[in-house]
Parts: structure tokens; sequence; C-alpha cells
């Protein structure tokens, strides 16, 4: 346990040239074994530069542990993550995660959160606090610079978090279920408010959902999986344009259709799940 | 909270006459009048929260003075009804105190008491918080030393001292050694722990940031341990005090120790009461003192 707190030396990528691919994320054939049994199972992906993916499935299909692949968080037992052509092996500088637990650093104010990438990159001092005030100012917490995270709600906790995140200026934005940990209300703001960043940012998000509303609501394209092992179950494009809001959302006529097939396609493969016997983890 | 509720319906209720209290009140739509209103109310619950504070801290004072002049009322009562040497009233202890400070060096005493337990204590809180992080974060430096230091966290520290002054003498350095041994443990505990519980989803954030070794020790280790540090050292005052006069008393060298050893030896009860008084006040200031670096070092602990 203790040696988890001493991560590896930075990983020593090469400085990708910036291409045009440099957000994309390839998933080959990814397989990922636990103690209990198989995670994923032969998951192949491709994320487009700049797209928005949403990814949804219940508990358990493994949906955070593909994303803490991509993430270089997580090791690939088998198969390929890479970003931009790069195979990802350890955490990636063009990459940055948002996570549901905030991650935020408590004995740090906002500000100095949301720094830290930045000075650990020894990013020079103007240049950082220019970032540093932007990314604040773009993810609305300007005034709250000072302000520890137990000072803050949680709602603004996540607009920190995503704060922290963009002031790097990644590619590749993973998200793992952003907005679970706060109320319904709340939610539908930062919703409408990733929405409306959308439009400005253009880097490739996966974002990882249980909510088929919010994987509708903000994805240009769902992923949704299966349980036991996780595996791809379906693979649709939204076909409500951007950029949108969420009441154009729920009164776009593809929405009620959309929700539905999804609802019916995870219901279906829990079914399947009950009528079968579990997939045997001897195969490790 | 009638009074309060009182001024609140005074916002515009076509109601008439008599409105219903509060209910009603919430159900007419949101006026410019209610708004302030609200604010009215909000203000004086603050201010009204503020005052029941502001005497409840006042009763408590109260309480303690009270406690306090019945407890002296108490000793000098009883002490004045005892035999000198058993017992001594109160005034006839503060006669001793300033008798020791004027006559018998006390002050010197105390000042010696305080360098050594300041010595002893920096060092120890110094090697318990390194050894602390050295055990909490290594698993290998566990294996290798955890054995030891566990089993002489086990062990009374006062069953060393005697082996320690054969070894080292009767000297200063013998006496800051012992209160350092003191200190220590409950640093190493406290400390270790607190590595050990730092929050992994942290370090997690840590590994996806790509921070080395020194920058995970300076943003998150460190910083996430000081709350167990500042316990370890807090820990620390109450043991270090312990091993000061144990180790005064052992070595009857000088210091606080000493001069109660030597005036209970003599039958000066007054002069060890009065010595004990000094004791007292020199623990409750320290730990005072700690309480205050404490809220500086981790605000964010609040």
């Amino acid at each position: 346990m203790p040696d988890r707190a001493l991560p590896g030396a930075p990983a020593a990528a090469p400085p990708a040239a910036p291409d045009v691919a440099g957000g994309r994320i390839d998933c080959a054939n990814v397989y990922k074994w636990f103690p209990g049994g198989i995670v994923l199972e032969d998951v192949s992906l491709t994320v487009e530069a700049g797209q928005f993916v949403c990814i949804v499935g219940p508990s358990g299909c493994g949906k955070t542990t593909l994303l803490r692949m991509m993430a270089g968080l997580a090791e690939v037992d088998h198969g390929q993550v890479s970003i931009g052509g790069t195979p990802v092996n350890g955490p990636d500088r063009r990459v940055a995660v948002v996570f549901q637990h905030f991650g935020l650093f408590p004995w740090k104010t906002v500000q100095h959160n949301v720094a830290l990438p930045l000075r650990l990159a020894k990013t020079p001092r103007a240049e950082a606090d220019s970032r540093v005030a932007d990314a604040i100012r773009t993810v609305g917490l300007t005034g709250h610079e000072r302000k520890y995270p137990a000072q803050l709600s949680g709602g603004m906790k996540q607009r920190a978090g995503l704060a922290r995140a963009l002031a790097t200026a990644p590619d590749v934005l993973l998200m793992d279920e952003p907005f679970a940990a706060v109320d319904a209300q709340v939610r539908e703001v930062l919703q409408e408010d990733l929405l409306a960043l959308r439009d400005r940012l253009r880097q490739t998000i996966v974002f990882i959902t249980h909510s088929i509303d919010e994987a509708i609501t903000l994805g240009d394209r769902i992923i949704v999986m299966g349980t036991r092992p996780g595996h791809i179950v379906r693979d649709v494009l939204v076909p409500i344009e951007q950029p949108r809001t969420i009441a154009q959302v729920r009164r776009h006529p593809a929405y009620t259709d959309l929700r539905e097939e999804i609802w019916q396609q995870l219901r279906q493969s829990a079914a399947e799940q009950a009528g079968e016997p579990v997939e045997q983890a001897g195969d490790a | 909270m009638s009074e309060i509720t009182g001024r609140s319906t005074g916002s515009p209720s076509p109601a008439g006459t008599s409105p219903p209290p509060a209910a009603a009140d919430q159900a007419t739509p949101a006026s410019p009048k209610l708004e302030e209103s609200r604010a009215q109310i909000e203000a004086a619950i603050e201010q009204r929260l503020r005052q029941r504070s502001r005497r409840n801290r006042r009763i408590y004072l109260l309480i303690r003075i009270v406690s306090l002049i019945i407890v002296l009322a108490a000793w000098q009562y009883y002490g004045s009804k005892s035999t000198p040497v058993i017992f001594d009233p109160l005034t006839r202890v503060l006669g001793a105190l300033v008798d020791l400070f004027r006559h018998q060096g006390l002050g010197a005493a105390l000042w010696y008491s305080v360098w050594t337990f300041a010595i002893g204590y920096l060092v120890g809180v110094a090697a318990g918080v390194a050894l602390g992080m050295c055990l909490g974060a290594y698993r290998r430096a566990e294996a290798a030393v955890g054995l030891y230091v566990y089993a002489l966290y086990a062990t009374p520290m006062v069953a060393i001292v005697p082996l320690l002054s054969i070894w080292l003498g009767f000297g200063v350095l013998t006496q800051e050694l012992i209160i350092g041994l003191f200190v220590l443990f409950p640093c190493v505990v406290s400390v270790s722990y607190g590595v050990r519980n730092i929050d992994g989803d942290l370090l997690e954030v840590a590994r996806s940031l790509r921070m080395g070794r020194a920058s995970l020790w300076r943003h998150v280790l460190l910083p996430g341990t000081a709350p167990y540090i500042a316990t370890g050292a807090a820990q620390g005052v109450a043991m270090g005090l312990v091993g000061m006069f144990i180790a005064e008393i052992f070595t009857q060298l000088s210091g606080l120790g000493n001069l109660l050893e030597t005036a209970a030896q003599t039958y000066h009860t007054d002069q060890a009461l009065a010595v004990l008084l000094v004791i007292m006040a020199l623990g409750v200031t320290l730990r005072g003192l700690i309480t205050l670096v404490q809220r500086k070092v981790a605000p964010w602990a609040k």
C-alpha cells in the first residue's frame, strides 16, 4: 500500500509533434483482468480528435477501468491504447483527468490547485498565472481563487477540478463520472456550462457516466457497455447538432427514441446476463 | 423567534388584517420586499446565534472562575487544618514560591529546565517526524526497522533511563536525550499513521499529474501529514515533560525536577507544592503554544 505513494518518475514521453491526430484515442483489442476475473474483453474503440464521447454502462462494466487505461493510470493487460498515435504507458502530459471525487488537494487554495500542473511542468510564472486565471474564469470560479476546497460546494469543487484539467491545455480530457457526486440541480447547471464550453475548447473528451440522459445531452457519440466481462454493446452517434442546450436536447425529436433505444439495449444485455452463466474467469 | 416572524409578515399580503404567519407569507410570490425582509431575518438570526455563542462563552468563563475559586478555597481551608509536612495552605505555598524565586534559584532552575526541554523536544520531534515519514511511506524501511521501533514504543521509557545514564553519564546531554526519546515515539507513531492514511484518491491524482518523488513529498505527503505531525508534536509535549522530570530527578543535576526532589526529601512540602504549581503552569503554557502552532500549520484542517 505505501508503495503506491511512490509513483515512478514522470513518463518521459517524447514531445509529440503537433499533428492533427493529437487528440485521437485508439483502443485496440484491450483486455483487463482483475483478481476476481476478467473486467474488459476485447474492447476496440477509436475516438477521433475533437470528438465528445460518452461511455454509459452499469456499474462493473469496466468503463472507469477503460478510462484509467487511457489516462495511463491502469495497465493494459492485453492489446494497446494509444493517444495521438503513441502508445500510452503511464500518465501523459497531453491528457488531463477530471475525477468523480474532484481530486483537489485540501491544503491548497483553488488558485494553487489549478496552478499545480503548470508548476510541476515548470511553466514560467507569468504564463502560468495568466493560464490559471483563464482557466478559473472559463469555469466561472473567478472570485473564489483564495478559497480552500472545504469552503466550496460540490459543484464549485468540480469546477475547480475542471479548471485544473484545462490549465495545461491538454489534447484529451478524460472525465470519470465528474458530476455524479453533486445534486441533480447543480448537475444540470454543470452540464449546461460544459455544453457551452465545449464549443470553445475543441479537445477530445471521454466522459464516463451511468446516466443515459447525461450521455445524450453531452455527447457527440455514445458507447454503451455491458458487464461481465465489460464489452462494447453499442456505438451510436447522437443526431443532435452542436452547439446545443439541455432544453434543445430535451425537445429534439430524436431524444426520446435514442433514450429508449439505449435503455432497451442496457436492459437486454442485463437480461442476457441473468439468463446465461457468468463468463469463466479461468481464461486469464 | 416570534418577533422576527412578526417583522417578516410586514410584507404586502393581500389577505389583509390577520395573515397566518410564515406559511402564508412564503406562499406569496417573491417580491423585492419579501427578499428584503428575508435578508433581514437572516441577519437577525445570525446576530442571535452570535449573541448566543458569546453568552455561552461568558457562561463557561464564569463557571471556570467559580470552580477555580472553590478549588483554591478548599485548598486553603484544608491546608490550614493540616500538618505542614503533609499539606500546606495556598497562602503558604505562594509564600514559598516567592521565596524560592528570590533565594533558592527557582528562576535559574526554570530556565535550565525549559532550555533542556526545548533542545530535547526539538530533536525528538525532528527525528520522530523523519522516522515516522520513512516508516509510513516506505514499506522496506518499515520491514527493516519497524520491529525495533514498535518494541521500544511498547517499553516504558523509564526503564531505559538508568541504562542511558550508565552509557552517557549524568550530563545535560543525557537529559536531552531522555527527553528526546520520550518525544520521539508519539511522533513516530502518529506521523507514520498519517502518511499511511493519505487519501488514495489524491495519490492517484498525483500520479496522473506525473509528480516525481520530490514533488510528491512537497505537495502531497508533507502537507497531507501535517495534522498528524501536529498531533504527534502535541502528544510529545506531555511525554517530553514526563521525560524531563524523570531525567532531572534521576540525574539530580539541576532544574525543576531536582528542586522538587530536594524539597520533598527535606520535607519542605510548601516548596514542593510551589514547584509543582510552576510545573503545571509550564505544561499548560506549552500545550497552548502547540495548539497555536497547529492552527498556523494546518489552517485547512479547521
